[in-house]
């Protein structure tokens, strides 16, 4: 008997861990350069008092991924598809200029991101970055899906730096917990900025795009969507825990000491050496590095697989170069010109590219959202797996809350607040 | 010639000249004529829909259409599954391009106006999957039709006449109605097919397979790779996946039965006709990634006393597919391989020759619980194109053929 039900549970355990990727992929790329830049801000300058902030943000990212990562296992289509299917063509194309334009400045700041990572290592950007779009370029070119994902969630693993680094500070626990459990308010501009930052950061539209399509790709059987479903779960939570140690790293030093300002995650890993030591900042540093990297493969591969799976061409990573070549040129540009723009341009002049980027996702994402809850509330679609009431009303909640927290962002990167130093 | 992106939104009035609102779907009854438009869908102003027929309409152009009957005689519109929408089910979806063998999203859809006694026809020509058709879409409503036809006239337009166009309804009733069959991708090879099913979605192959007879789909569904094999046909009934699966080489039906739960594996294996399963139990046995799990079990083989003769005779009986036979193999009155001889030695010989004489001196053979890897070495080394399996004490069980390891070897990589 009990064999037996050691046996059911290995088995289990075997299906889960052979659908399980998707779902930790696509949120640990949320964990990117701005991301971390973000939680290292928010611990900088806040301390513990925003760590409450992660519990609903955790709670959005899972209702909103879940939606995405079912369309993709009931229907067998991208979001792009469904969208292309349902809207039209013309609207599939406006959303896909914009998501172009909007991974474009995401995929700059992850090599931005590479490059003040690597400063860290006294490693010049102009060895770091075309190194870096090298390797990401390779990868998917030469390498299939398996290869890809069994890499992409290798670097997931590397994510435990932060627990790491955060472990090696001079933290407090129970004011960290405090923190966690106990919401806090300010009513000033900087702190407002911070919240709608920390929300924004958290879903992006090209997130939706890469889930779904990466369920499809990956064949996830209906009857074992149960086990995707926490691989979400799963990835939600992973992120999350490690923005809470990133917060917890900054609050205990870079807050503690009263020198509060940083302008990159960089300067968060700079910042942290001679108040936690080498390793501490070192591992900070790696972090970084290694997320921009995971981020800059995954973003550009993401775009083209939409863009061309919404405007009909072929794509797919298993594909020639010549089968599909609109698809391969998408990500090589992609990955050239946002490389190149971080070698060539001086951060400041990057600065309204980035800002452009943060606009056009802005734009897109209540769309993406709209789109992804009418469909997925679909009869046709989705037969009994559609969304229920309960789920809508969450859902709509969430998008609503999403949306206008994006749209005050927006408006306060015009007009940034002062952050008090 | 006239695109459907410049019927929609036109405007169409009675035959009075009294407005009844704008063109906004088209529909071809495929029961009566596959290529005749049967009717119009037309959005009045109050958002309510009405369904002129392809009898009622006297005169239609880019600018606007006219009804041969007022008002009051154009009837509702009425949701029918049989009839196929050109904008709900044509435009914007994914369609098989027979001619082309490749998975296409249409982007426009062509039709041609026919004046016939007294009114006006309709007839689809073709769907368009072109950069032009794509430039059009975009346009559309934004500009003038004519000023529309301008730009888009450098631009390389791409049109699949509609008889090659396959569309693919998930729906088994609705194909019916539709009259949707594969036919003429039947024609096409397996493999081809294969590639096809590999393009679209878990739903949309069920519907491919399910139209197409047993044999047709066994041997498209054997190009497709292991894992996708075993969702699809989890995904269909087990007799249906019982009679496909009967079809399919006993080494790729192994295979793609073993990558199934085992509850629906033994479904189906008990669905089968009794010596087909055999055939496939009998691979079932090996362990994964051995010679023995490579092998099929489909072989020609006669005793080594045999003549040339009878090795035609043991070919004309062999049931199963000749083509992948390239040699006939010996065996002793103990079932023990003794010999192989290739086709064209046969061929070339006198019919009273001996088989033993043509054989090679020495037969390359494995046993059963090899590993794949020696499997690859040996046919490179002794430049194989077939190799026999045993068991331990040289008992001849099956043959590796070389297609298989080509297949192993693109898998490495």
């Amino acid at each position: 008997m009990n064999r037996e039900r050691f046996r059911h549970w290995r088995m289990k355990l075997v299906i889960f861990l052979a659908v399980l990727g998707p779902g930790i992929i696509t949120a640990s790329v949320d964990n990117d350069s701005g991301g971390i830049y973000t939680y290292s801000v928010a611990g900088a300058h806040f301390g513990y008092s925003l760590l409450w902030m992660l519990i609903p943000i955790t709670i959005a990212l899972i209702v909103i991924q879940e939606m995405v990562a079912r369309m993709g296992v009931v229907t067998g289509k991208g979001l792009a598809d469904l969208i292309r299917e349902e809207y039209g063509l013309r609207t599939t194309f406006i959303l896909m200029v914009l998501l172009l334009v909007a991974n474009l400045g995401n995929t700059i700041s992850e090599f931005a991101g590479l490059a003040s990572g690597m400063s860290v290592f006294g490693v010049s950007r102009f060895v770091a970055v075309p190194l870096g779009a090298l390797f990401v370029w390779a990868l998917v070119v030469k390498g299939s899906y398996r290869i890809v994902e069994k890499v992409f969630l290798g670097a997931c693993v590397f994510y435990v730096v932060y627990p790491i680094s955060s472990f090696l500070t001079d933290h407090n626990w129970s004011q960290a917990l405090m923190g966690t459990v106990k919401p806090s308010f300010e009513f000033n501009a900087s702190y407002f900025y911070m919240v709608t930052g920390l929300v924004g950061t958290t879903i992006a539209p090209w997130m939706q795009f890469y889930l779904q399509s990466a369920m499809v790709e990956k064949g996830i059987k209906l009857k074992n969507y149960v086990y995707s479903k926490w691989d979400v779960i799963a990835g939600c939570f992973v992120t999350d825990i490690v923005a809470f140690f990133i917060i917890v790293a900054c609050a205990a030093t870079i807050f503690a000491s009263g020198h509060r300002e940083i302008n990159s995650a960089a300067d968060a890993a700079l910042a942290l050496r001679p108040l936690a030591g080498h390793a501490a900042s070192a591992l900070f540093a790696f972090g970084l590095v290694n997320a921009s990297l995971f981020s800059a493969s995954i973003l550009p591969l993401s775009t083209a697989y939409s863009v061309c799976e919404g405007l009909g061409l072929e794509a797919g990573v298993n594909k020639r170069f010549h089968e599909a070549p609109a698809f391969y040129w998408l990500y090589t540009t992609l990955i050239v010109v946002g490389a190149l723009t971080v070698v060539v341009l001086s951060e400041e002049m990057q600065i309204p590219i980035i800002l452009l980027s943060q606009v056009t996702n802005g734009v897109l994402l209540p769309f993406v959202l709209i789109f992804m809850l009418r469909l997925s509330n679909r009869e046709d679609l989705m037969g009994k797996y559609r969304n229920t009431r309960t789920f809508n009303i969450i859902a709509w909640v969430t998008c609503v809350v999403m949306i206008s927290m994006t749209a005050l962002m927006l408006v306060s990167a015009f007009f940034p607040a002062r952050i008090p130093a | 010639m006239i695109y459907f992106t410049e019927l929609e939104n036109l405007p169409m009035y009675g035959v009075k000249g009294e407005y009844l609102g704008r063109l906004c779907d088209i529909c071809v009854d495929p029961s009566q004529n596959s290529l005749r438009v049967a009717s119009y869908v037309v959005r009045g102003p109050k958002k309510n829909l009405f369904c002129i027929t392809h009898e009622q309409l006297q005169s239609l152009s880019v600018r606007a259409g006219q009804t041969s009957v007022p008002r009051e005689e154009v009837r509702r519109y009425a949701p029918d599954e049989g009839l196929l929408h050109v904008k709900k089910d044509v435009l914007d979806q994914q369609i098989i391009d027979v001619n082309n063998r490749k998975v296409v999203r249409v982007n426009d859809v062509d039709f041609d106006i026919q004046p016939t006694d007294g009114h006006t026809e309709l007839r689809i020509v073709a769907v368009n999957v072109g950069f032009a058709a794509a430039v059009r879409r975009l346009l559309q409503g934004l500009a003038a039709k004519y000023t529309i036809r301008l730009i888009t006239s450098p631009f390389p337009t791409k049109t699949i006449p509609w008889e090659f166009v396959n569309l693919i309804e998930p729906n088994p009733a609705r194909r019916v109605k539709l009259r949707i069959s594969y036919d003429r991708l039947a024609q096409l090879h397996p493999a081809d097919i294969g590639d096809i099913l590999e393009e679209l979605s878990p739903g949309e192959q069920k519907a491919v397979i399910e139209s197409l007879d047993d044999e047709t789909a066994a041997q498209a569904i054997s190009e497709i790779p292991t894992r996708m094999q075993a969702a699809l046909l989890e995904s269909i009934s087990p007799e249906k996946a019982a009679d496909i699966v009967e079809e399919m080489p006993p080494d790729e039906a192994a295979d793609v039965l073993q990558e199934m739960p085992p509850e629906t594996s033994a479904e189906v294996l008990a669905d089968m006709e009794q010596e087909e399963a055999e055939d496939v139990r009998e691979l079932l046995g090996f362990e994964e990634n051995t010679a023995g799990a490579l092998m099929t079990n489909e072989f020609v083989f006669v005793g080594d006393a045999a003549t040339v003769e009878g090795a035609i005779v043991a070919l004309k009986n062999f049931e199963g597919p000749l083509e992948p036979i390239h040699v006939i193999y010996l065996v002793n009155s103990e079932a023990v391989l003794t010999g192989a001889v290739p086709l064209a030695r046969i061929l070339l010989a006198e019919s009273s020759v001996r088989l033993k004489d043509l054989s090679e001196e020495s037969v390359v053979s494995l046993p059963s619980h090899a590993d794949k890897k020696e499997v690859v070495d040996v046919f490179h080394k002794y430049n194989l194109v077939t190799l026999p399996v045993v068991d331990e004490k040289g008992h001849l069980l099956g043959v590796v053929t070389f297609d298989d390891v080509l297949e192993l070897m693109l898998n490495r990589k």
